[in-house]
C-alpha cells in the first residue's frame, strides 16, 4: 500500500484547479493554452491511481489515448495562435472580442 | 278583445319605431301624424276594451323568460285600475302629440322627438297595463330612458344633457330598491303576477311585508320625485315644454303613485309602511309648495306644485284611500297637463323667455290663454266646485276621518299646504297676466295647433269632480265604485262635512286674498335668506352634493390616479422597466472577453460538482 | 519509502504548477511545466505505470511542451512590456481564486465521502505485455481512431497555420 486513493485524487484536485486558475485568470493565449495542459495532466493523474488502485490497466489505457488526443489538440490550437498572431498583431485574449454583444 | 288591449301598447311602440328608423326621410306633418295617430288609436283601444274592464281583461303576448323555476309572460291586464289609468295617459299624451306638433314647429330633430314621445308613451302604458312585476320593471325603465332622452332634447346645450342625466341618475337609484323589493317578492312567492301576489300577501310575515312595502315606496319615490329623491324635477323644466307636459305632470310622476295603488294589497298590511308613505307625502307636499313660492321660472312653480300634488296623492294611498289618489291623479293630470302647456304659450308669447317677473300682462296679448290657464290655476288652487277641489276634499277628508292625533296632524299639514298653493298659483297668475308687460319682447305669433288642445283639458279639470262627486253633492262616487273599492267612501256626519268644505273654501279664499295684496300691484322687492333658500329648494341639491357626490368624485379620482395610474399602470411600466434594468445588469455576461466566458464554463462546474455533494450528503 | 516519494513527488508538482502559472514569461511558465510534468512522470512511474510514466516523458514533455517552445519563440512573445503583465489584477484574482477554491473543497468533500478512498492504492506494477495485450485486443478500434485523429488533426494544423498569401504585385502582362 502506498498512499490511500483519497491522497491521490487530492493531488488530482489540487492540480486540476490550479490549471482552471491559469485558463481564467491569464490574459495571454499561450498561457490559457498552458492551463489546460495542467488540467488535463491532472486527470491523467487521478486515472492512473484509479487504475492502480482497482488493479486493472484500462485507466492507464485511458491515459494513452489521452495523450494522442493532447497531442493532436494543441498542435491544431497552437496553428490557430499562430494564425491569431498574425491578423490581430497580439495574443492578448482581450483583443478578440468579437462575440460581444 | 285581446286583440285591442294587445294594440294598446303596441301602436305607439309600432309609431316610435317607424318614426325613430324612418323619421327624417319622412316629411314633418308625416312624422307628427304617424306619431299622434298611434297614441289616438291606443285611445280609441283603450274605449274598445272598456266594457271587459269590469271582470278585467287578460292577455298573453308572449313567454319572455323561462329558466330555470323563472318564467315571465308579457301579459296585459286590463282591471278597473288599468283601465281608468290608460285611459288617462292614452288621452292626455294623445291631445300633447297634437300640441307637440304646432311646438316643435321649428324644430329641425323633430323625427327623434316624436319617437322618444311615442316610446314613452309605449313604456308607461306597458307600467300601466302589466300583469306581472317584470314587465312593469321594464316599463319603468324605459320611461326612465325616455324621459333622459327628452329632457335632454337639446343636448347641444350642456345643462340640458346634466339635467336630463341627473334625472336619470337619481330615478335610478329608487329603481335600485324597486328592484330588490321585486327580487324579494320573487324569491318568497315564486312568482312575480301581480294579481298572484297581491291574493297571496297575507302570507308573509309582518315585517317582511314592511321591508317590501318600503322598497316598493323607495322606487316610487324615485320616479314620483318625493323626498328625498326629488331633486331632479325641477331641473327636468330643461327639455320642451310637451315633455314636462307629458312626463312631469300626467304620466311618469304618477308612475309612482300607481305602482302603490296597484300593490296597495300588500302595501296595506303593513301600518308602519302606510304611515310613512303619509308621512313622505306629507312632507313633500309642504316642502314643494313652500318652493314654490319664490321660484322665478314659470315652469319651475309648475313643477314644484307637480311635486306638492303628488305628495297629496302619496298621503291619500297612505292613508288608505285608493280611490281618493286615483281620483286626485286624473284631475291633476288634466289641469296641470293643461298649465303646463299653457305656460308653453306663454313662453312663446313673451318671446321665449321663462322670468315671470319679466311677464305681465299678458291678458291683454292673449285672452284665449288667459281665460284657459286661469280654469287650471283655478283647479290647482282649489277652487270651490271644480275638480281639484273635490279630489283635494277626499284626501284632506279621509285624513281626518281616521281621527287619532298622527292623521289629524297630516290633515293640519295637508290644510297648511292647500293655503300655500293657492298662495303660489294665484302668485303666478297675477305676475304673468295682471298689470302692464314688464319685459321688452314685442308680441309674437301661437301656433294654431298650441291653443285648440287646450279648451278640451280645461273642461276635464274643471268638470273633474263628476268622476267621484260625493253624496252631499248628489253624486254616486263613481269612482270609488268603479274601483272596487267602496270602503274608501266616507261616512261623515254632516257637519263635519260642512266643516270641512268650509275649512278648504276658507283657505282658497284667504290664499287668494294674500297674493291680491302682494302681487296685484307687482314690485320686485329684495332677495331675503329666506326667499333664497327656498328659491335654491331648501339647498338640497348642495346638501346631496356635499354628502354623495363629493365624495363619489374623491373616490373616482382615486380610483383612476391611484388605481388607474398608480397602481396597473405602475405594474405594467413596472414590469417593463425591471425587465430593462435586469438586461441592462447582466449586459456584462455578453461583452465579448474571453476569460469570462471560461468563468462561466467554471460556475457551471461549480453548480453540478455542488449538486453531487449535496446528493452525497444526503 | 514508497508513501514519502509519493508526497515529496506531489509537493514537487504543485509548486512546480504553481510557479508555472504565475510566471509573466511564457518560456519560464513552460519550462515550469516541464519541471511539474517530470515530476508526474515519477508518480505514474510509482503508481505502476511504468510505460505511462515513458511516454509522459516522450510525448508530454518531450513533444508537446517543445511544440509550446517553438511557438512561443516563433511569435516572438518579448515579456516585460507593461501590458502584459501577468494576470488582470487582484480584483479579478479574487473572485477567480475563490471559485476554484470552493470547486476544490466540493471535491475534496465528494472524495471524502465516498468510503472507497481511504483504502490504500496497492503496490502493484503493470507489464509493457499486458497493457499491449489490453490496448491492441479491447481498445483496437479506439486505437484505429486515435490514429485517424492524429492524421487529421496535422491536416487541420497545417491549414490553419499556412502563410498568408501574399497579394500579387500590380504586375502586367
Amino acid at each position: 500500500m502506498i498512499v490511500p486513493l483519497g491522497h491521490v485524487l487530492i493531488l488530482s484536485t489540487i492540480l486540476f484547479f490550479l490549471g482552471l486558475v491559469c485558463v481564467l485568470a491569464r490574459r495571454n493565449l499561450i498561457m490559457i493554452l498552458i492551463g489546460v495542459e495542467i488540467m488535463l495532466n491532472a486527470v491523467g493523474l487521478a486515472l492512473v491511481g484509479a487504475s492502480s488502485f482497482w488493479q486493472q490497466l484500462d485507466g492507464q489505457v485511458f491515459v494513452i489515448f489521452l495523450m494522442a488526443m493532447t497531442s493532436a489538440e494543441v498542435s491544431i490550437s497552437l496553428a490557430m495562435v499562430v494564425y491569431l498572431q498574425r491578423r490581430k498583431g497580439t495574443v492578448d485574449v482581450r483583443a478578440f472580442d468579437e462575440m460581444r454583444g | 278583445m285581446e286583440l285591442l288591449l294587445a294594440l294598446i301598447p303596441l301602436l305607439p311602440l309600432c309609431g316610435g319605431v317607424l318614426n325613430a328608423c324612418w323619421g327624417s326621410r319622412l316629411s314633418r306633418p308625416v312624422q307628427a301624424i304617424i306619431a299622434s295617430g298611434a297614441v289616438l288609436g291606443s285611445f280609441l283601444a283603450t274605449l274598445g276594451c272598456w266594457s271587459g274592464a269590469g271582470t278585467g281583461v287578460r292577455t298573453t303576448l308572449f313567454t319572455w323568460l323561462d329558466s330555470g323555476g323563472f318564467s315571465a309572460q308579457v301579459g296585459l291586464l286590463f282591471d278597473p285600475l288599468a283601465a281608468i289609468m290608460a285611459l288617462m295617459v292614452t288621452g292626455v299624451a294623445g291631445l300633447i302629440h297634437l300640441y307637440a306638433a304646432g311646438y316643435m314647429e321649428e324644430e329641425t330633430d323633430q323625427a327623434r322627438f316624436f319617437a322618444l314621445l311615442n316610446l314613452f308613451v309605449f313604456a308607461m302604458l306597458c307600467i300601466v297595463l302589466a300583469d306581472n312585476l317584470l314587465l312593469m320593471f321594464l316599463g319603468w325603465e324605459g320611461v326612465g330612458f325616455c324621459s333622459y332622452g327628452l329632457i335632454g332634447f337639446w343636448y347641444q346645450k350642456t345643462e340640458n344633457a346634466i339635467a336630463g342625466r341627473k334625472a336619470f341618475i337619481v330615478t335610478r337609484i329608487g329603481d335600485l330598491f324597486f328592484t330588490v323589493g321585486v327580487l324579494w317578492l320573487f324569491a318568497r312567492f315564486g312568482t312575480i303576477g301581480i294579481e298572484a301576489i297581491n291574493g297571496r300577501a297575507a302570507e308573509l310575515d309582518p315585517t317582511t311585508i314592511t321591508i317590501i312595502s318600503l322598497l316598493l315606496l323607495g322606487g316610487a319615490c324615485g320616479k314620483s320625485a318625493q323626498l328625498p329623491l326629488m331633486t331632479w324635477l325641477p331641473d327636468a323644466m330643461a327639455g320642451p315644454t310637451p315633455v314636462s307636459a307629458l312626463i312631469h305632470a300626467a304620466t311618469m310622476v304618477t308612475a309612482g303613485v300607481y305602482l302603490l295603488c296597484r300593490m296597495f294589497p300588500l302595501v296595506s298590511l303593513s301600518p308602519l309602511a302606510m304611515g310613512v308613505v303619509a308621512i313622505i307625502g306629507a312632507l313633500t307636499a309642504f316642502y314643494a309648495a313652500t318652493c314654490a313660492l319664490t321660484q322665478r321660472e314659470i315652469k319651475r312653480v309648475l313643477a314644484y306644485s307637480t311635486m306638492s300634488q303628488i305628495g297629496y296623492m302619496f298621503l291619500a294611498v297612505g292613508v288608505g284611500s285608493v280611490s281618493a289618489a286615483m281620483f286626485h291623479l286624473l284631475t291633476h293630470a288634466f289641469f296641470k297637463a293643461l298649465l303646463f302647456m299653457g305656460a308653453g304659450c306663454l313662453i312663446n308669447l313673451a318671446g321665449h323667455e321663462n322670468d315671470i317677473f319679466l311677464m305681465g300682462g299678458m291678458r291683454q296679448r292673449s285672452p284665449a290663454v288667459f281665460w284657459l290657464f286661469l280654469a287650471g290655476i283655478f283647479c290647482l288652487a282649489g277652487a270651490p266646485l271644480t275638480g281639484g277641489f273635490f279630489s283635494k276634499d277626499l284626501i284632506l277628508a279621509s285624513a281626518f276621518a281616521r281621527g287619532d292625533f298622527f292623521h289629524l296632524a297630516l290633515y293640519g299639514i295637508g290644510i297648511l299646504t292647500a293655503g300655500i298653493t293657492a298662495l303660489y298659483s294665484f302668485r303666478l297668475a297675477y305676475l304673468v297676466f295682471a298689470g302692464d308687460y314688464r319685459g321688452e319682447e314685442l308680441p309674437h305669433d301661437l301656433p294654431r295647433l298650441m291653443i285648440w288642445t287646450l279648451p278640451l283639458l280645461a273642461l276635464f279639470g274643471l268638470g273633474g269632480g263628476l268622476l267621484n262627486l260625493p253624496h252631499l253633492f248628489g253624486g254616486h262616487d263613481w269612482l270609488s265604485a268603479w274601483l272596487g273599492r267602496e270602503s274608501d267612501i266616507l261616512e261623515l256626519p254632516v257637519a263635519q262635512e260642512y266643516l270641512l268644505l268650509g275649512i278648504a273654501v276658507g283657505v282658497f279664499l284667504l290664499g287668494w286674498l294674500l297674493a291680491h295684496l302682494r302681487y296685484y300691484r307687482f314690485a320686485e322687492g329684495e332677495s331675503t335668506r329666506i326667499s333664497r333658500f327656498l328659491l335654491a329648494g331648501w339647498r338640497f341639491d348642495a346638501f346631496y352634493d356635499l354628502l354623495l357626490i363629493r365624495p363619489f368624485r374623491w373616490l373616482c379620482r382615486f380610483c383612476w390616479q391611484g388605481g388607474d395610474l398608480g397602481l396597473i399602470d405602475g405594474l405594467v411600466e413596472g414590469f417593463a422597466k425591471t425587465s430593462f434594468e435586469l438586461g441592462h445588469i447582466t449586459r456584462f455576461l455578453a461583452d465579448g472577453r474571453i476569460s469570462r466566458y471560461l468563468q462561466g464554463f467554471a460556475w457551471g462546474l461549480l453548480l453540478i460538482v455542488g449538486w453531487f455533494l449535496l446528493l452525497a450528503v444526503r | 519509502m514508497a508513501t514519502i516519494v509519493f508526497y515529496i513527488l506531489g509537493a514537487i508538482a504543485i509548486v512546480a504548477t504553481l510557479l508555472s502559472i504565475t510566471r509573466n514569461n511564457p518560456v519560464h511558465a513552460v519550462i515550469y511545466l516541464v519541471n511539474s510534468l517530470f515530476a508526474l512522470a515519477l508518480l505514474f512511474y510509482l503508481l505502476g505505470a511504468p510505460l505511462v510514466a515513458a511516454w509522459e516523458v516522450i510525448i508530454y514533455a518531450g513533444a508537446i511542451m517543445v511544440l509550446f517552445l517553438f511557438i512561443i519563440m516563433m511569435l516572438e512573445l518579448a515579456p516585460g512590456k507593461k501590458a502584459d503583465r501577468f494576470g488582470p489584477g487582484w480584483a479579478q484574482w479574487l473572485p477567480i481564486l475563490l471559485l476554484a477554491v470552493a470547486l476544490g473543497a466540493c471535491t475534496l468533500l465528494l472524495t471524502g465521502l465516498d468510503s472507497a478512498g481511504a483504502e490504500g492504492v496497492p503496490r502493484w506494477y503493470a507489464t509493457p505485455r499486458d497493457f499491449g495485450y489490453t490496448l491492441f485486443k479491447e481498445y483496437a478500434l479506439a486505437v484505429e481512431i486515435v490514429s485517424f485523429q492524429l492524421l487529421f488533426a496535422a491536416v487541420g494544423a497545417f491549414y490553419v497555420g499556412k502563410p498568408e498569401r501574399k497579394k500579387r504585385a500590380r504586375g502586367g502582362v
